[in-house]
This record gives structure tokens, sequence and C-alpha cells, in this order.
């Protein structure tokens, strides 16, 4: 199947060009080989009359002149050659011009008057033939047939080239057609090629919607895309505001049952149901947690988000050595400045904290992060120096909610959330070691 | 210590007062910015819990005017929501660590005591005066070896002063350190609790390193690590 709109129309546009002259060419042949014809018909017809109006009976036998008025019955190969048959289809007189020439044609003096018509010889040749009967000459009763004839020859030489005028012209005509529509589609389609750049624009974050200037027909486009982005993220918006409502409404409450649950606690009768209470809390605020996160990190479906890492990098990192202020936790970034993550701001955020976070809790003193790009993919890699995870553990830490570090408590659905973002952008995170002695969690993402 | 909390849910408030009261604080416990930025003008705190989903002026907004009225205790936030974006710019807008609800009670306390600990300039959770040694997370005093039974105000004015040493502290500071502000202050009771302080701590070895400078408050001369 033919892409592109252009090709489309530029093939549609030269068959229709072509079929239309093919249909010409014919139609244009005939009517110009039968005017010739006709044209060749009256030549020949005056010069049966110079023939007729020479000729004179004498004594009942035909005299015609030496030298007749037109040259052309004179002179040898001049290609009209004139003959006079009488009632029997004798031939009783031709001209000069038809010395060596053996033209085998039999009269049919059958009282019809004039004849055109086109004879072939053995020998492969053809003659326009122009056949007259008369009956009288000069005033004197007669009976011949008086005939001019002219080589097909020259006809089908003017003919031929006129074929071969044609032919050139109607190419040249067709190529500079397809130039002349190359050009008026590119400028027809220009406008197509401007929106698409502005969707670009859009996708990469550049610009929020299409702008108003476009050719009319595609105004109604633009528009309906522009209110389709506009209310994409509207919606967005308004569902990230209602996720942080109900975290808020949620959350809060849980921590208030948790203080309750806590003082219910001091007391030693109650100690094992504050225990269920609490384990419970702590589950419902994971799953919300994890669901909430869940939810408002979709991939957004329209805009195409390419973000630059560093400055993400560099904020979470000082966020973290405040955190681990105590730790002094020697962090090496190597990331180009320019490095840049397919992913919504707000998904990396939440992945690189969550995966960052572990790195500094479970680091003794260095965190390494480092960005390789590949020809078919790029690879972000977080490593530290701490304790690694033992392989036989590495698929269950990144199902949901799993975690081998019950003493570090807070951070139980962190892996889980960032699994979930990667499947969502189409990446692939795996855990391995690191030469800094720790876990080395690389994520790779596929170049489209 | 003189703490801060700042919650909009009077639930979530009365217990982190009452627990953090417990544990020997002196707690203001409000309920929006505005009662935050009034108290934080009218006393010297040690250090702030702020959650950030306050009514009217947010948690952060707050943080950044505490921040740009040069108010330089730590500051601990409470998120609900838990993610990034809000840690990231909690911390970038002055705050020093973070707790996400619902949090366990000890959580809170121990990032709380680690910012304590940290502010004052003390990573360990213990702080050292030649024979004296003070454990802040169990709040007892050792001298030589040995425990040193105190009062609860009085471990208080010896943290402070410990905390603060070999730095002039004035009475009024010390006194924030004992009681809330809607409480009856007597500044007599400074002096005895020092004066107490100052003869448990002679004891038998003779260990004297609270000064007095006349009009202006007390001096822990003695260095601390």
């Amino acid at each position: 199947m033919i892409r592109s709109l252009r090709v489309r129309l530029m093939l549609a546009a030269a068959l229709l060009a072509l079929l239309f002259m093919l249909g010409l060419l014919p139609a244009l042949q005939k009517a110009f080989s039968l005017a010739l014809q006709e044209s060749i018909e009256q030549r020949l017809a005056s010069d049966v009359t110079t023939l007729i109006s020479a000729a004179r009976i004498e004594r009942g036998e035909l005299q015609m002149p030496a030298q007749l008025p037109d040259e052309r019955f004179n002179l040898p190969y001049t290609g009209l050659l004139g003959y006079i048959f009488d009632r029997q289809g004798n031939l009783v007189w031709r001209s000069r011009a038809t010395a060596g020439e053996n033209i085998n044609y039999q009269p049919r003096y059958d009282g019809r008057g004039n004849e055109f018509a086109r004879i072939r010889q053995d020998n492969g040749e053809a003659f326009f033939v122009y056949d007259v009967e008369v009956k009288l000459l000069g005033g004197k009763s007669a009976a011949f047939s008086i005939v001019a004839l002219q080589p097909v020859r020259e006809y089908q030489h003017t003919l031929d080239g006129l074929r071969e005028k044609l032919y050139l012209g109607f190419g040249a005509a067709l190529v500079a057609l397809l130039v002349l529509l190359w050009a008026g589609l590119t400028w027809g389609l220009r406008s197509l090629r401007r929106m698409s750049l502005e969707l670009d624009e859009v996708e990469a974050g550049a610009r929020d919607g299409l702008s108003r200037e476009h050719p009319r027909e595609l105004l109604r486009l633009t528009g309906s895309l522009n209110r389709l982005l506009y209310s994409e993220r509207e919606q967005r918006q308004r569902y990230r505001d209602s996720l942080d409502d109900l975290a808020h409404s949620l959350k809060t409450p849980l921590a208030v049952l948790q203080g309750v649950s806590e003082s219910m606690g001091q007391g030693s009768e109650e100690r094992e149901q504050a225990r269920v209470l609490q384990a419970q809390i702590e589950r419902m605020s994971q799953q919300i947690d994890y669901q909430l996160q869940r939810a408002s990190l979709r991939k957004s479906g329209l805009v195409r988000h390419q973000v630059l890492l560093r400055p993400l990098l560099d904020s979470l990192c000082s966020t973290l050595g405040k955190v681990y202020r105590d730790k002094q936790v020697t962090v090496i970034v190597d990331v180009p400045a320019q490095a840049r993550v397919p992913m919504e701001q707000g998904a990396l955020l939440e992945m690189l904290g969550n995966l960052l976070e572990n790195a500094y809790r479970l680091c003794l003193a260095s965190v390494r992060i480092s960005w390789v790009d590949d020809p078919g993919q790029t690879l972000l890699c977080i490593e530290d120096d701490g304790p690694g995870v033992p392989v036989g553990q590495r698929e269950r830490i990144l199902k949901r909610g799993e975690r081998l570090d019950r003493q570090h408590p807070g951070q139980g659905i962190g892996l889980a959330v960032v699994k979930d973002i990667i499947d969502s952008y189409d990446a692939r995170l795996t855990l391995d070691d690191s030469p800094l002695g720790g876990a080395a969690l690389r994520i790779a993402f596929t170049h489209d | 210590m003189k703490l801060l909390v700042v919650e909009d849910e009077a639930l979530l408030r009365h217990h982190l007062y009452s627990r953090l009261s417990e544990s020997g604080h002196v707690v203001e416990a409000v309920g929006n910015a505005q009662e935050a930025l009034y108290q934080a003008e009218q006393y010297n705190h040690d250090l702030a819990v702020i959650d950030l989903g306050l009514p009217g002026m947010s948690g952060l907004d707050l943080i950044r005017q505490l921040r740009s009225q040069g108010k330089g205790f730590p500051i601990l936030i409470l998120t609900a929501r838990g993610n990034w974006q809000d840690k990231v710019e909690g911390l970038a807008a002055g705050a020093d660590d973070y707790v996400v609800k619902p949090f366990q009670f000890e959580e809170l306390e121990a990032r709380l005591n680690a910012l304590l600990r940290r502010s004052s300039g003390f990573i360990q959770s213990t702080i050292e005066a030649g024979p004296l040694v003070l454990d802040l997370n169990r709040k007892q005093a050792t001298l030589d070896e040995r425990p040193l039974p105190l009062t609860a105000y009085e471990y208080r004015i010896l943290e402070y002063l410990m905390r603060h040493h070999q730095q002039v502290v004035a009475k009024e500071r010390l006194m924030e350190q004992l009681y809330a502000d809607d409480e009856e202050r007597d500044p007599n009771v400074i002096e005895v609790l020092v004066g107490r302080l100052r003869r448990k701590l002679e004891g038998e070895c003779g260990f004297k390193p609270i000064d007095t400078v006349r009009g202006l408050g007390y001096l822990f001369t003695e260095r601390c690590r």
C-alpha cells in the first residue's frame, strides 16, 4: 500500500493524464490522416482535370500533347503518375513520369463516375488512385478512364512525422504537468506538514496546542485536536488533584488510627489487638499508596515526553543528601547534561526517587548513577555498595509490596511502584550485582 | 526541647502533642500556618513538625516563609501523598526530613531526635562533657559512669545548656524549654532548678560546668562532643 498522500495523488494524476493522452492520440491521428487523404484526393482530382483538359479526340483516336501543363507529369520520379485506359481497360496513354514504373491497375469502367482508392502493388508499394470515367472529350463522344496515381509513401511519411511530434509533445506535456502537480501538491500539503511539525512540538511538550494558522479546511480538525489536548490535560490535572485529596483524606485518618492504636498498645491487655490494628493500618496505607501512585502515573496517550535527567537527579540527590546527611554518601553522577528520558516528569521523579532512596538507605558510603546510550537502547543504572540482593530473591523483590528489609519501615511499596511505572513506559528493569559491591538496578529504554 | 507542631487534623495534632510531651518536649501544637507564624515569631523553637496539606496557606509556603524570616530550626514535614514531588519541594523549600502518613510514633521520634542532634552539631545520640555523658535517646545522664538521678525539668535544662555549650543562654530561653506559652511562668524556678542541677553535678567529684553570666543568663563552660 502506498502511504504517502502526495505519491498517491501524483500517481492518480499521472495515470489520468496518460489515459487521456492515449485516447486523444489515435483520434488526432485519425483526424489528421482523414484531412490529409482529402487533400490528396483533391489534388489528384485536379491533376486528372489537367489531363482531361489536355486530351483531345482526333479521328476517333486519343491525342495527348507531348508536354503537359503540369510539369510533374513530364518529369520522372515526381511521384505523380498519369494513365489513360480505354473502355476495355487497355492502356492508351501514360505520362512521362511513369517511365520505369510498372503499375498493375485495372480500371473498372462501370459508369459510377469518379473513384478514389488505395491500391497495393505486388512489390508492396501502395498508391492513391483517382479514376475518372469520361464519356465526352472536347465535345466528342469517347469512353476512357483517366487515372492519376500518387504513392502512399509520402503520405505515410508525413503521418509518421506527425505521430512522432505528437508523442514528443504529449510526453513533454506529461512531464511538465507532473512537475507542476508536484509543486502544487507541495504547496497544498505544506499546511499538513506544518500541522505535523506543530504536533511534534506538542508531543515534545514545547507547545500546549496547535495554532490557528492553518487553512480553513483543517481548522475544524485542529480545533477538535486542541479541545482534546486541553481536556486530556485538564482531566489529568483534575484526576491528580482528586487523587491528592483522596490520599490526604484517607491517610490522615489512618495516621490518627495509628496514633490511637499506639496509645491502646501501652496497656498490656490490648497489646495484641493494637498489634493487629497496626498491621491492618500498615496494609491499608500501602494499598492506598500503591493504587494511588499507579493511577496517577499512567502514561499519557497524546504527549510523548522527553525529560532532561540531570536536573531531576540533582534535586533528588540534594533532597536525599539532606535526609541522609549523617551517612555522608558519596554520589557519582555519570550522566551527560543533555540526557533525556522518554517519561513524564512526575513518573520519572517517582521512579528515580524510590530507586535512589533504596540506594541511599542500603549503601555503605557510595552510590553511582550512570547512563549508557547504545544504538538500540538507553541504559540508566543505579548502583550502590550495600549488601546487594541475593540471586534467589531478585524476582520476588520486584513483586507488588514485596520487601526484604523489614528493619527499614516506611517504603514498602517503592520497588513495586517503580516496576509499574517502568512497565507502563515499555522499559525493562533488571536487578544485578554491581562492581561497587551492592545491587545494580538497570532500566533499559528501547529506542522507537 | 521546644517543638512546634503544625497539623490541621485535631485528633492527630492532639496525639502528636501528647506523645511528644510524654517524651519530654515542650510542644506548641497549632492547626494552621498563621498561628504557626505567630508562634515562631514569639518563641524560639528547636524544631518544627509541619504537615504539608494545611488549609489556607500550604505547608510549603509556611516553610518558605519561616526560612525567609531567618528561622533556622530543623523542620520535619508530614506528607499524606508520600510522593517525591512533595518531598523534593519540601526539602528544597527548607525542610530537613520527611515522614509519610500514617507513621509509627517511634519512627517520627527517631527522625526528630536525629534532626535535633544534628542541629546542635551532635551526630551521636550521646553528648559527652568530661565525666558527664548525656544519653539523648534514653534521656538519662551519667557522671563518672554512674547514673545521675535528674528530674525531667533538670534534664531538659542540662540538655539545652549542653547543646548550646560555650554560649550564653538567657533565662527566657530556658523558660521556653520548660513551659508552653499559655502556662504560668515564674523566673525564680529557673534559678532554683539550676541551683539543684549544680549541686548534683558537683556531687563528689567537684564538676562545675555551669557559670552564671550576670544579667544575661547561664554558660556551660565545658566543651561537649
